[in-house]
Parts: structure tokens; C-alpha cells; sequence
């Protein structure tokens, strides 16, 4: 007998009877842009309304002039990055401009999907992170933004802000492994 | 309606005053009381130190003493929720079952049954009021700081109405105070230092005279008190009830 | 070495009077953050409400949905491993690492960098890879600094909640040359950052634990703020999860609920910086999954506990615990301190963990502040009486049991016992009934008064 099977089995003896499946409701709540930017604040990020998509490029370049080696396909990039960019040239990367899918208000997440990341590692390994956001995409919480997902795809993230810890001594410090600043431009 | 009035063991050997006390409130509010003579104990400690199964004899004696009241009153939350909630392993009999639904906890049995929802004392002082896990979360008389961050309850909605009364507003409104049972022995350390923590919360926001549902938090709480020589006056929610001042 | 149990360490714990108070003051900070998160939430307890239910309802039918997600898993060309206990579990991974990584090592050292898993903790992979000359870096921050001093985790949000900024200054002082006395956080942790980046890049084989295992779709989730996951896994080759088999849940939408309570019951943020869902390898690379029992299929058939087994780890009843905040996790010798490791700790040794289900005051914050509403201290209570059943608890605790059971259920004896209790309290000279070794009570306390007349006596002679 496999472990496998030998797992399945012991289950299969000592499970309960079938308890059943709750409906879970979509609750309702506040997707206003006004509580996704209040809730985005407090948790480190920043959020910018800009005019249009196409005003995001002059929003980078008053926010991020410092900034050299930037990835992107939706802002003029310096660095091309796509699935087989090498660690090393990741590693540079100062600042990556991405599209963000679904905003959701209560928690200041937006949901990154693989096709937007230009490479799985991007959001991650960047210094700084921006992402951009269409208004008409946030919603006030997870019930409403899995309900509007279709499928995660291979891979996708709800990205929350910057990276952060506050495992020494309950000190937020933000800027752990990942991106040290993370700023939404919402159009 | 008849009444019987439960009077646990330590209540009995060592706050004799807090039977007194229950005793005369309920007579204040017209109610007829009848303390059975060969009642001991709801069977808690044994249960709670891993004996249930020892208890069974002081269960089995506590319905045969209780069977026969429309109302058991006790003024302890503890002792309450043993009887509701861990008469469970004697086989439940009509009488069982009837003795887990009708024992109520004094404060309880005031608001609730009597439907009194003030009572006419004087007691002009600041007062600090220690919830009882088992009266609090397991009876659930007050709101739990987890669910709900108002904070409120019966024994306080009594306690509001009494004149000249200020209630002290703690940090932390319902953490528990480390008696515990035999833990206060068993966790010694842990024990004393909870209990330590609460009367300093208490001292810190003023608490002249500190109360409860429940001796058994509050005898552990004045031990720290007696020992630290601290400026604090313990008195059982009965006994300011029945107007007995400190 | 002896195993010592609850009480002992608890009571070494608080020798340092300072330390204690700064622990739990740290704890309870957490526990308001929570506070704060979780009030503003109009269906918060609806949403417990659901996560309990549908974990319920998992557990209900765990064989069939780990197999759907094993099918749909290996659909998405994901490799899946059973393991039954915890030394297969190492071996599973070991073989996976060798497998796929040994060549390319080209007779240095294979490097594995982990993000946190309790699994993995439990399993006690990291003694095992390294006696196997494999390199273990673990990149959560609270991790790396527990792994430099070869100390367990005290917590399961928070491994080094036991340390202050001064000890960990100490720790990166020595392993990573940061200044002799810096223990400003934010220093520490940029060193740790630099540190880390360059074993993130070096790495050949990423391993994380798994916070849900979706049955719908083959996907796993996994949390974290630091984005050491994500990081890890998307630079190396060759990613491994592991997980019990209790973090299936059927459907996506299910993870709407738990994603609202997570993060908010462990540390009061709305939701962890990243929730990543994996599905699918990404070209060129290679993501297995463990899958593991270790005990918890004989967990899910006892009916009292099963209940344990719907924890999402989030630590809320280590941060509310009373206890717990004031002994610290390593009081409690098991990987998952505070409550709800003290009911799951009894399945695994009974004898070893036996005061760990009295390590509570039964206060049931553990149950109330529960996401996904374990009743723990209920378990607690009954862990009590399997212990006691099984002739484990402390000879003179048990007779003493028997004995004051008798006397309750003997109102003669009952009414006499008090009286002459009483009277020798009364009579005895206070250094008698305070002596410390003998009544542990009095080493901070006084013993109540004793009164020259019970109620019972008083009753008597007033009112019959």
C-alpha cells in the first residue's frame, strides 16, 4: 500500500458524515477610490489619481526622475525584461510599472496576474513597484474580487502595498525583500 | 416559585458573607428562598483537573439536592456554567436535565427572571469590576473584547444604576484574572503574575473597591491584594447589591 | 535531557519580571492591532461563521478533495507527493532536491531557500537536509534570525517574538557584521535584505509552505509581507510546497472568506502584503507539492479534536492567550505553541505534552478570537480528562482528586472537613499555612480569612 493510498484510507475511516457545503454570500461594502487610497495609505502604499492611463508615464517621471533601470510595458522602460531575463539583469531593476487587474478597497490589494508581470520574478525583485489601476476596477471587497476573477491563470498575486516585516520586535520596517515602495496610479 | 439557593464550597468555608449577602438581596426582592442543608459543591475542581469521571458522585448529589426547585440561584458564574455545561456525563435523566436549565447565576437570575433591572443602593464609590471567564464568555453575560469592542453586560447594567457609583474603565475590560481552578496552584508562576497584572490595571485607573460574579477569581485577587499591601477593598457583587458598603 | 513541562518553564519565564511584562505587552499590542481590524467589519463573525463551516465541511469529504486537487494539480504539470509521516516527508524532499538539483551543483553544496511552513518545522526537514549536505537558508526575517542562533520559533506568525531588537542586533552583529550595539530595526532588517538577496539569487531550490490548496483548480496560496516567497520561488529552479492534507478547500471563492480573516486575526493588517496563488509551473521549471499526513488523519477520527484541524495558523490564540503571554511559546516545547498547540501537541505524544492541556485557565479568548472558531479551550477540557484517563497526571494530584471527590459527595464528612480546615488555618501560625514549598498559593498571595462560621452553620442558626 502506498502512502498515498494508506493517507485516502485513514481518511476515508475517519471522517465524519457529509457536513453541508455553505453558500458563501458577496457581501456588500464601501469600493469607493476614496477607502481603497485611505486603506492603501495605511498600509505603506501610496495612490495617485492620474487623468488617463496615458498620463501614468508623466506621474512617473514626477515620482520616480531618480530612478534608473525601470521594466515595463506600459511605460517607457530602460531594461527590457521578459520570461527569460537572466537573474542578473533582474537584480538591477529600480523600478517596475505594471498593470494591476482588480483593486480591492477593504485591504488595499490589487490582483497582479503572470501575463502582467512580464516575468514571474518583476513585482518581486524590483527596488520600487507601481502599479496602475482603472477606477472602474476596484471593488469593496474579496467576495466581490473573486467573484470577478476569471480563474488565477498559472500564477497571480494580490499584492498589498510595499513589502514589509515587523519581525523584530513588532517594528514595522517596510522594505524586506521585496519592493520598498509600492504606489498605485488609478485612471 | 420555588427557590434554592446553591452556595459553593469555598464560598461556604471561607466568604460565608457572599451566601449571606445573596441570600438577603434575593429576600429584598421578594423572593422565597430555600437552602438546601446537604448541598457541597458543583463538582468543578475534580472535573477541571482531569477527573470528570470522579465527579460524577458530587454531580449525581447536586441534582438529587437541586431536583425539586423551579430556580437554582447561585452567585457564582463559574459553578453555573459547570452545571449547564459539563452535566453532560451522567446520564440525563428528567431531573439532569432539568437542574442544567434552571440554575442561573444570581446577576442572571435578577435581570433575567426577576426582570429587576435596578436596584436601590447607595454606594458612592469607584468601583472596579473583574468579569469571570466562565460568567462572561461561557454564560456569555458580557460582551467579549474578541467579538465586540462595546463594552458592556449585566452585572455592569446593574452596577451603573447604583448612586453615587463610578465604574473604572480598564485597559485590558476582560482579561482573565489566572485563578483558573487548580491551575492557580499547578501554573503557580503564571497564576500570580495574571493576577498581579489585573490589580495593577486596577490601580492604575483607580479602582477603590473591586467586584465580581465570582469568588473564586476575586479570593485569588485579594490574595495579591492582601499580599501587596495594596489600597483596594474586594466585595463579591451580592454584597454591594445588598447594600453592604466596604 | 529531561523533558520539562509547562509549569517549570513557565515559572523560569517569569523569574525575569521585566522581560515578562515587555512579552506580554508586545503580544497584547498584536492582539489590539487585531482588535482594531477586525471591529470595523460588519460581517466579521458571519465570515467566521463561514470559514468554520466550510472547513467543516471539507473535513467532512478530505479524501475526495485531496484527490481532485491531485488531479487537477498534475493537470497544470504539477508533480505530486504523498507522505505519511514526517521521515518520509524529509526523504520526499531530499530526493526532490537531489533529483533535480545535484547535477547543476557540480559538487558544491545544493542551496535551498524556505519561506515559513510550520509543516516543515514539525517535520524537522532543516536537521535533516543539512546532515545531508544540502544549504538551508530561511528567508523569513523572524526565521534567519532564529536559524543564526539555533533556536526554535516561539510563535507561528512571529518565530522571533521572543527576542528584543537588542538580542537580534547581538545575533546580525556576529553572523552578518552589522555595528557592535545596532538594534535599530530598520537597519537590521536592510542588512538582513542584503544578506538574503544574494542567497535568493544563489538558490537552486525554493520551498514554501501552503496557507489554502484549492480542490477546484490544483492552485495553492500562499501568504506572506515580506515577499520571500515569491521571490524565492521565481528565481529558482525547482519549487517544493509541502502541506497537510487539512489545507484543502473546495472551490476559489472560498478563499474570499479566508483571505478576509487571515492576516486581520494575526497581526491586524486588512491582508498580507502578498497572497500568491499558484497554479502552474512556469516554463523551464519544475513545482511539486507534499502532501502530508503525520498524525492528522488520526486527529480527524477523534471526534472532540478533529475541530483542531480546521487552524489556518494565524496565531490569534497565541497573541490573546493570558498564558501564553506571559510563558512565552518555548514553555510550550512544540512547534505550534499557546492553545492551539496544546490540543494538537496531545495527539502527538500524550505523555510528553500532558501539561500542556492545563497550561490554561480555561478563559476561552482562545475560542472567541478564533477565525475560524476551533472551540479550543473546550478541547482543552477534554484533552484534561483523556490525560487523566490515561493515568498521566501527577500521582498526588490524583489521589487528591479521588479524595476531595469523595468528600464532596458526603455532606457530613463535606461539612466537617471545612470545619476543622478552618479551624487549623485559624489556629496555625501564619509561616505554617504560607509556607512557600508547601502551599505554592502563598508564594504570592494570602489565603483568604478563615471564617469561625461556614454559611451552612450561619444558615442554620439565623434562618431555620
Amino acid at each position: 500500500m502506498t502512502s498515498r493510498e494508506k493517507i485516502l484510507a485513514s481518511i476515508a475511516s475517519n471522517k465524519p458524515s457529509l457536513v453541508t457545503l455553505p453558500n458563501v454570500p458577496i457581501f456588500e461594502g464601501d469600493g469607493s477610490i476614496e477607502r481603497f487610497k485611505t486603506v492603501l495609505e495605511g498600509i505603506g502604499g501610496r495612490a495617485i489619481e492620474v487623468a488617463s492611463k496615458a498620463d501614468c508615464q508623466t506621474a512617473i517621471d514626477k515620482y520616480y526622475s531618480d530612478l534608473k533601470n525601470v521594466a515595463s510595458n506600459i511605460v517607457k522602460a530602460s531594461v527590457a525584461v521578459n520570461l527569460d531575463t537572466t537573474k542578473d539583469i533582474l537584480e538591477q531593476v529600480d523600478l517596475a510599472v505594471l498593470q494591476g487587474e482588480i483593486g480591492v478597497a477593504e485591504n488595499g490589494t490589487i490582483w497582479v496576474p503572470e501575463s502582467n508581470m512580464l516575468n514571474r520574478a518583476l513585482p518581486f525583485i524590483t527596488q520600487h513597484l507601481v502599479l496602475v489601476l482603472d477606477k472602474k476596477n476596484i471593488v469593496a471587497n474579496m467576495q466581490q474580487a473573486y467573484d470577478k476573477l476569471e480563474g488565477v491563470g498559472s500564477y497571480g498575486v494580490f499584492i498589498a502595498g510595499p513589502s514589509k516585516t515587523a519581525d523584530i520586535e513588532q517594528a514595522l520596517v517596510i522594505g524586506a525583500h521585496g519592493a520598498r515602495s509600492m504606489m498605485v496610479l488609478i485612471y | 416559585m420555588k427557590v434554592g439557593l446553591f452556595i459553593p464550597c469555598y464560598v461556604d468555608q471561607f466568604y460565608p458573607n457572599v451566601g449571606v449577602a445573596t441570600l438577603q438581596l434575593l429576600e429584598k426582592l421578594g423572593v422565597e428562598v430555600v437552602f438546601p442543608m446537604k448541598q457541597t459543591c458543583c463538582g468543578q475542581p475534580m472535573a477541571n483537573g482531569g477527573c470528570e469521571q470522579d465527579s460524577k458522585g458530587v454531580y449525581e448529589h447536586f441534582v438529587d439536592t437541586f431536583a425539586d426547585f423551579d430556580y437554582i440561584v447561585t452567585p457564582s458564574g463559574s459553578c453555573t456554567y459547570h452545571i449547564k455545561k459539563h452535566y453532560d456525563i451522567i446520564e440525563q435523566t428528567p431531573a439532569v436535565q432539568k437542574v442544567r436549565k434552571s440554575v442561573y447565576e444570581l446577576v442572571d437570575f435578577i435581570e433575567n427572571v426577576l426582570k429587576v433591572d435596578e436596584i436601590p443602593v447607595n454606594f458612592p464609590y469607584k468601583v472596579g469590576l473583574h468579569l469571570s471567564c466562565h460568567g462572561q464568555r461561557g454564560l456569555r453575560q458580557a460582551n467579549a473584547s474578541e467579538i465586540t469592542g462595546v463594552r458592556d453586560g449585566q452585572i455592569s447594567k446593574l452596577l451603573r444604576k447604583l448612586k453615587g457609583i463610578e465604574l473604572t474603565e480598564l485597559e485590558r475590560n476582560d482579561e482573565c484574572c489566572g485563578f483558573g481552578g487548580m491551575f492557580c496552584v499547578t501554573e503557580e508562576a503564571v497564576s500570580a503574575r495574571m493576577g498581579q497584572d489585573r490589580i495593577a490595571d486596577h490601580l492604575r485607573n483607580g479602582t477603590k473597591v473591586l467586584t465580581g460574579g465570582d469568588v473564586s477569581c476575586l479570593m485569588h485577587l485579594e490574595g495579591i491584594i492582601k499580599r501587596q499591601n495594596v489600597p483596594i477593598k474586594v466585595m463579591h457583587i451580592a454584597e454591594i447589591l445588598n447594600g453592604n458598603q466596604p | 535531557m529531561n523533558h520539562q513541562n509547562h509549569p517549570e518553564l513557565a515559572e523560569a519565564f517569569n523569574k525575569d519580571f521585566e522581560r515578562t511584562t515587555w512579552h506580554d505587552e508586545t503580544l497584547w499590542f498584536v492582539r489590539q492591532k487585531r482588535d482594531k481590524a477586525v471591529y470595523p467589519i460588519p460581517e466579521f463573525q458571519d465570515l467566521r461563521t463561514l470559514a468554520s463551516e466550510i472547513k467543516d465541511h471539507t473535513l467532512s469529504n478530505l479524501d475526495n478533495y485531496l484527490l481532485e486537487f491531485e488531479q487537477n494539480a498534475i493537470k497544470n504539470g504539477v508533480k505530486v507527493h504523498w507522505a505519511a509521516d514526517a521521515t518520509e516527508h524529509n526523504q520526499i524532499v531530499m530526493d526532490i532536491i537531489k533529483e533535480t538539483s545535484l547535477e547543476k551543483a557540480k559538487g558544491r553544496n545544493i542551496r535551498l531557500i524556505k519561506s515559513k511552513s510550520m509543516l516543515t518545522e514539525e517535520c524537522h526537514l532543516n536537521v535533516f537536509l543539512q546532515k545531508n549536505n544540502i544549504d538551508v537558508v530561511d528567508t523569513d526575517l523572524g526565521e534567519r534570525i532564529i536559524q543564526f542562533r539555533d533556536e526554535a520559533p516561539s510563535h507561528i506568525v512571529m518565530p522571533a517574538i521572543h527576542l528584543k531588537k537588542e538580542d537580534v542586533g547581538e545575533t546580525f552583529h556576529e553572523h552578518l557584521g552589522t555595528a557592535k550595539g545596532e538594534k535599530d530595526p530598520q537597519i537590521l532588517t536592510e542588512a538582513a535584505r542584503q544578506h538574503l538577496r544574494e542567497k535568493f539569487v544563489a538558490a537552486d531550490v525554493a520551498l514554501t509552505g501552503v496557507n489554502f490548496a484549492i480542490a477546484e483548480t490544483g492552485s495553492f496560496v500562499v501568504c506572506t509581507n515580506e515577499g520571500n516567497a515569491d521571490l524565492g520561488v521565481n528565481l529558482a529552479k525547482v519549487h517544493i510546497a509541502c502541506m497537510g492534507i487539512e489545507k484543502i478547500i473546495p472551490k476559489l471563492h472560498h478563499l474570499s472568506v479566508y483571505t478576509r480573516l487571515l492576516a486581520r486575526s494575526a497581526t491586524g493588517q486588512p491582508i498580507t502584503s502578498y497572497t500568491s496563488h499558484f497554479t502552474k509551473p512556469a516554463e523551464g521549471k519544475e513545482m511539486h507539492i507534499v502532501i502530508v499526513d503525520n498524525g492528522r488523519t488520526q486527529q480527524l477520527g477523534r471526534a472532540d479534536f478533529r475541530a483542531s484541524l480546521k487552524c489556518i495558523r494565524c496565531g490569534a490564540c497565541m497573541n490573546t492567550c493570558p498564558v501564553y503571554r506571559r510563558s512565552g511559546g518555548h514553555s510550550y516545547d512544540f512547534t505550534v505553541p499557546g492553545p492551539i498547540g496544546a490540543i494538537l501537541s496531545p495527539n502527538i505524544d500524550l505523555h510528553k505534552y500532558s501539561s500542556l492541556p492545563f497550561a490554561s485557565t480555561l478563559c476561552g479568548s482562545c475560542t472567541d478570537v478564533c477565525p475560524v472558531k476551533i472551540d479550543i479551550h473546550v478541547q482543552l477540557y477534554k484533552w484534561r480528562q483523556i490525560v487523566g484517563q490515561a493515568n498521566e497526571l501527577p500521582a498526588a494530584k490524583k489521589w487528591g482528586m479521588k479524595g476531595l471527590a469523595k468528600v464532596l459527595s458526603m455532606p457530613k464528612v463535606y461539612d466537617l472537613s471545612g470545619k476543622l480546615a478552618r479551624g487549623a488555618l485559624r489556629i496555625l501560625p501564619h509561616g505554617l499555612t504560607h509556607n512557600q514549598s508547601m502551599n505554592p498559593w502563598a508564594k504570592a498571595r494570602e489565603l483568604p480569612d478563615a471564617p469561625k462560621q461556614s454559611f451552612k452553620e450561619w444558615y442554620e442558626e439565623n434562618r431555620k
